[in-house]
C-alpha cells in the first residue's frame, strides 16, 4: 500500500488504463467507447511522461547556457508522447467519422442495437 | 454570416492568428514550437474563417481539390527529404546537404526549417479537413 | 556495393511516396498501374537483399546518421527478408488481380483513395517487420491498423461500416495493451531497441518477475486481438467477409501475419529463450492454439455463407501458427515461419477464387453455388486445389506443417496434440470439400447451366492461377525453404 500511494503516477495512470480499458469494453455507446480509447491512450501517456521526470530538473531546452546532462529532465518519453498524441487524434478523428456514418445508416450509436438490426 | 460583431472580430484577429503560427512553425528549430503546434495553430485560423463566414464563402477560397493538393505534395516532398537524409546516413554516404548556418539564426539547422514548414502545412489542412468531416460527414 | 543493404529501406520508402502521389492523378488506370509498378519494383529489391543476407548475413541497418540506441535501427535478417518478398509478392498479385475486379465493390471516385491505402497498409506492414525499435513498431502498427479498416469500410455499405467499426474498436483496445506493454519494457530498462532491452533485461530480469509476466500478457493479449487467437478473434468473420474480395484476401494473408512476426520478435529477441521458458506464456499459446484450431474449423462449419467459412477456417490456421510457436522448439519456431508462408499463399488464393465466384453468380450462400462447378470449371479447380492444401494432401503446404507439427509433437513427448492436429484436418475436410464436391458433381442442378457460361477471361484468372503455382512451389520445395529458416539458428 505504501508502495503504491509513493508511485502515485504509476498507480494512477494504471488505475486511468483500467477505467478506459472497462469503458471501451463494456458500454455499448460508441461516444463512450471513443472516450474510453482516449482515456486509456492518455494514462499511457502519463505513466511513460512521469517515467521521463525527474523531481527538481529543469525541462530540456537550453537557454542560454548548456548546464550538464544531469540537470535536465529525459526528453525521450516526452517526445514518443509527442507522436503517440498524434497517432490518438488520427484514431479518433477516423472513429468518430465512422460513428458519423454509423448514424446516417442506421440512425442511431448505440452498438448492441446496430448488432441487433444486422442480422435482418 | 449577417452578426456584425463577429465579422469584424473575425477580421482583425484572423491574420494575427495566422502570423502566430507561422512565427511557431519558422522558429521550430530554435524554440519550442515547430510544425505541429504552428500547423495547429493555422489549422485554428482555417476553421473559425469557416465558422464566421459560413460554408459557402470558404468553400470558394479554400477549395478542397487546392488544399488536397497541398497536402499531397507536402507529404511526398517530406518523404523524399527524409528519404535522402536516411539513406545517406544510414549507408555512410555523405551526400551533400544544406549548410546548417549559425545557431540562433532563422536559416540554419540543415533540413529542419524546410521539414517544419511542410509539417506545418500538411498538418493545418489535416486541421481543417477534420473539422469538414464532422460538419459535412464527409470531404 | 553499400547501397544494397539499404534496399529494404528504399521499398517501405517507394511505397509510401507512390502512395502519395495517387490522389492527383485523375485517371484510375495509371493509379492501377502504379500500384503494380511499386509493388514489383518493392519486389525486386527485397530478392535482391533476400539475395545479399544469404551470402552475407544478416545485418543492422541504422536509419538517419545516429547509430543505435539513439537512432532507430532495422534489422534485416533472413526470416525478415523471406517476409518481405512473400508480403511484395502476394500484394502485387492481389492488387493486379484487383485491377479486373475493383469497380465492381469499389465506387469509381474511390478507387485512388483504395490502392493509396493498400500501399500505406503493405508499407506499414514491412515496417513491422523490418524495424528493431519498439515505439517505431507501434506507430507502424497504428497506421497498419487505420488503412486495414479504411480497406473496409470503403466499400460504404451498411454492414461495412459496422464490421469496419467493431474491427476498430478491437484493434485500438489491442493496440492501447501493446503501447502499455512498450511502455512497461521501457521503464524496466531505459531503451526502446530490441537489441538493448534483450542485453539489460538478461542482466535484469530476476529483480522484475511480475513486471515481466504482466508486460508479456499485455503483448499476448494485445497482438492476439490483431491477429485473430481463438476467443479474440469475434471481429475476423465480419470483417473479412464483408469487405471488397481484394481487401478480405490482404487482410487474411498479410495484415495477421505481420502482427505474430512481431509477437515471435518480443518473445525471442526482446525476452529470449531463458525468460519465456521461466513463464507459462508459451503453454498458453499452446493452449489457445489447439482451441482455435478445433473451435475455428467448428465454427466454420456451420456458416452459410462461402465468404465467412473462409474467414473462420483464417481462425483454425492462425491456430495453426500458435500452436507452431507454443511448442517452444527450433522446429516448432520454423515451422510457425513456414506456416504463415503457406497459409498467406493459400488463403489469397482462396479467398480470390471465391470473390470471383461471388462477382460472376452473385451468389454468396453455399446451398445455392451447387453447379458451380459447370459454370466457371477453372476458379472452382483451383479453389479445390488451394482447399486440398489446407485440408492436408501431400505434396501441398498445409500438409509439410502439419506433418512436422505431428513429429515435432512426438518430439517433446505430448502425443495427444497429435490427435489435435488430426482432428482439425477431418474438420477442414468437412467443411472444404462438399464446396467442390457439389459444385462439379450436382447433376439436377448443373443439367441446367451451360458449360463455361460464366468463367472469367484468361487474363483475369492469371493471377490466380500464379498463386497456385507458387503454392505448389512452396510445397513441392518445402525442404528448401525450411533449411533455409533453419540457417539463422546457426
Amino acid at each position: 500500500m505504501e508502495r503504491l500511494l509513493t508511485n502515485y503516477y504509476e498507480t494512477s495512470s494504471i488505475i486511468l488504463f483500467g477505467i478506459g480499458f472497462a469503458t471501451l469494453l463494456l458500454h455499448s455507446n460508441l461516444i463512450k467507447k471513443i472516450i474510453g480509447m482516449n482515456i486509456m491512450d492518455t494514462s499511457v501517456i502519463l505513466f511513460l511522461i512521469a517515467k521521463g521526470y525527474i523531481h527538481g530538473k529543469a525541462s530540456p531546452i537550453v537557454v542560454g547556457e548548456f548546464k550538464g546532462v544531469s540537470e535536465y529532465v529525459n526528453p525521450i518519453p516526452t517526445s514518443l508522447m509527442l507522436t503517440g498524441i498524434v497517432v490518438a487524434v488520427s484514431t479518433t478523428a477516423f472513429a468518430l467519422a465512422l460513428t458519423i456514418k454509423m448514424y446516417e445508416k442506421y440512425g442511431t450509436i448505440e452498438l448492441d442495437e446496430i448488432l441487433e438490426k444486422g442480422d435482418e | 454570416m449577417k452578426d456584425k460583431i463577429l465579422n469584424t472580430v473575425g477580421k482583425n484577429l484572423i491574420p494575427f492568428i495566422q502570423i502566430f503560427g507561422l512565427y511557431v512553425i519558422f522558429h521550430g528549430h530554435l524554440s519550442p514550437g515547430g510544425g505541429f503546434a504552428g500547423g495547429t495553430i493555422i489549422g485554428v485560423s482555417f476553421i473559425l474563417y469557416r465558422i464566421i463566414f459560413g460554408k459557402e464563402f470558404v468553400q470558394n477560397k479554400l477549395r478542397f481539390s487546392l488544399l488536397i493538393r497541398f497536402l499531397t505534395i507536402g507529404v511526398f516532398i517530406y518523404g523524399v527529404m527524409k528519404g535522402y537524409i536516411f539513406i545517406s546516413g544510414g549507408s555512410d554516404l555523405h551526400w551533400a546537404t544544406p549548410p546548417l548556418g549559425i545557431p540562433g539564426s532563422i536559416i540554419s539547422g540543415g533540413f529542419l526549417l524546410p521539414l517544419n514548414i511542410i509539417v506545418g502545412t500538411v498538418v493545418s489542412v489535416t486541421m481543417y479537413f477534420f473539422y469538414c468531416l464532422f460538419e459535412e460527414g464527409e470531404i | 556495393m553499400t547501397i544494397i543493404k539499404s534496399f529494404p529501406l528504399i521499398g517501405v520508402l517507394i511505397l509510401f511516396l507512390i502512395a502519395f502521389i495517387m490522389p492527383l492523378i485523375k485517371k484510375n488506370s495509371v493509379v492501377k498501374f502504379l500500384s503494380i509498378a511499386s509493388f514489383s519494383t518493392c519486389l525486386v529489391l527485397f530478392v535482391v537483399s533476400l539475395n545479399y543476407v544469404i551470402h552475407n548475413g544478416s545485418y543492422f541497418y541504422k536509419i538517419g546518421h545516429f547509430v543505435a540506441p539513439y537512432g532507430i535501427e532495422f534489422s534485416i535478417g533472413i526470416i525478415e527478408c523471406i517476409m518481405a518478398v512473400l508480403f511484395a509478392f502476394i500484394s502485387l498479385i492481389i492488387s493486379w488481380y484487383s485491377c479486373y475486379s475493383i469497380e465492381h465493390d469499389v465506387n469509381e471516385s474511390k478507387v485512388p483513395l483504395y490502392y493509396l491505402l493498400i500501399n500505406i497498409l503493405v508499407g506499414s506492414l514491412l515496417g513491422i517487420i523490418f524495424s528493431n525499435d519498439m515505439f517505431n513498431v507501434y506507430v507502424f502498427i497504428e497506421i497498419s491498423n487505420l488503412a486495414s479498416c479504411g480497406i473496409v469500410v470503403v466499400k460504404d455499405k451498411k454492414e461495412n461500416i459496422r464490421a469496419g467499426i467493431k474491427y476498430l474498436i478491437l484493434s485500438c483496445l489491442g493496440s492501447g495493451l501493446v503501447l502499455m506493454g512498450i511502455a512497461f519494457l521501457y521503464s524496466m530498462t531505459g531503451h526502446l531497441n530490441m537489441t538493448f532491452i534483450h542485453e539489460n533485461l538478461i542482466n535484469s530480469y530476476m529483480n522484475y518477475p511480475q513486471a515481466i509476466i504482466i508486460t508479456l500478457g499485455l503483448f499476448t493479449v494485445g497482438i492476439g486481438v490483431k491477429s485473430a487467437l481463438f476467443p479474440l478473434h469475434t471481429w475476423l468473420p465480419d470483417a473479412h467477409s464483408n469487405a471488397p474480395t481484394s481487401s478480405s484476401a490482404m487482410l487474411s494473408s498479410l495484415v495477421l501475419k505481420a502482427y505474430i512476426i512481431f509477437l515471435i520478435k518480443v518473445l525471442y529477441r526482446v525476452m529470449g529463450n531463458e525468460i519465456i521458458s521461466e513463464t507459462p506464456i508459451l503453454f498458453v499459446l499452446l493452449a489457445l492454439g489447439s482451441l482455435g484450431m478445433i473451435m475455428g474449423s467448428v465454427l466454420a462449419i456451420f456458416q452459410k455463407n462461402l465468404k465467412r467459412i473462409i474467414a473462420y477456417s483464417s481462425v483454425a490456421q492462425i491456430g495453426y501458427i500458435y500452436f507452431a510457436i507454443g511448442l517452444g522448439t527450433e522446429l516448432g519456431f520454423v515451422i510457425a515461419i513456414y506456416h504463415i508462408i503457406g497459409h498467406a499463399i493459400t488463403k489469397s488464393a482462396l479467398f480470390l477464387c471465391s470473390g470471383s465466384i461471388i462477382e460472376k453468380t452473385g451468389i454468396k450462400e453455399i446451398a445455392n453455388l451447387k453447379g458451380v462447378g459447370k459454370e466457371m470449371p477453372y476458379t472452382l479447380s483451383l479453389f479445390l486445389i488451394s482447399s486440398l492444401s489446407l485440408v492436408g494432401i501431400p505434396l501441398l503446404p498445409g500438409f509439410v506443417s502439419k506433418w512436422y507439427l505431428a513429429i515435432e509433437s512426438i518430439g517433446v513427448n505430448k502425443l495427444y496434440l497429435i490427435v489435435i492436429i488430426l482432428v482439425s484436418s477431418l474438420l477442414n475436410a468437412v467443411y472444404y470439400l462438399p464446396i467442390s464436391i457439389h459444385g462439379f458433381f450436382n447433376e439436377e442442378q448443373s443439367s441446367s447451366k451451360l458449360y463455361k457460361s460464366k468463367e472469367k477471361s484468361v487474363k483475369e484468372l492469371m493471377p490466380i492461377t500464379i498463386l497456385v503455382i507458387a503454392m505448389l512451389y512452396v510445397g513441392v520445395n518445402s525442404e528448401g525453404i525450411i533449411n533455409l529458416i533453419k540457417t539463422t539458428f546457426v
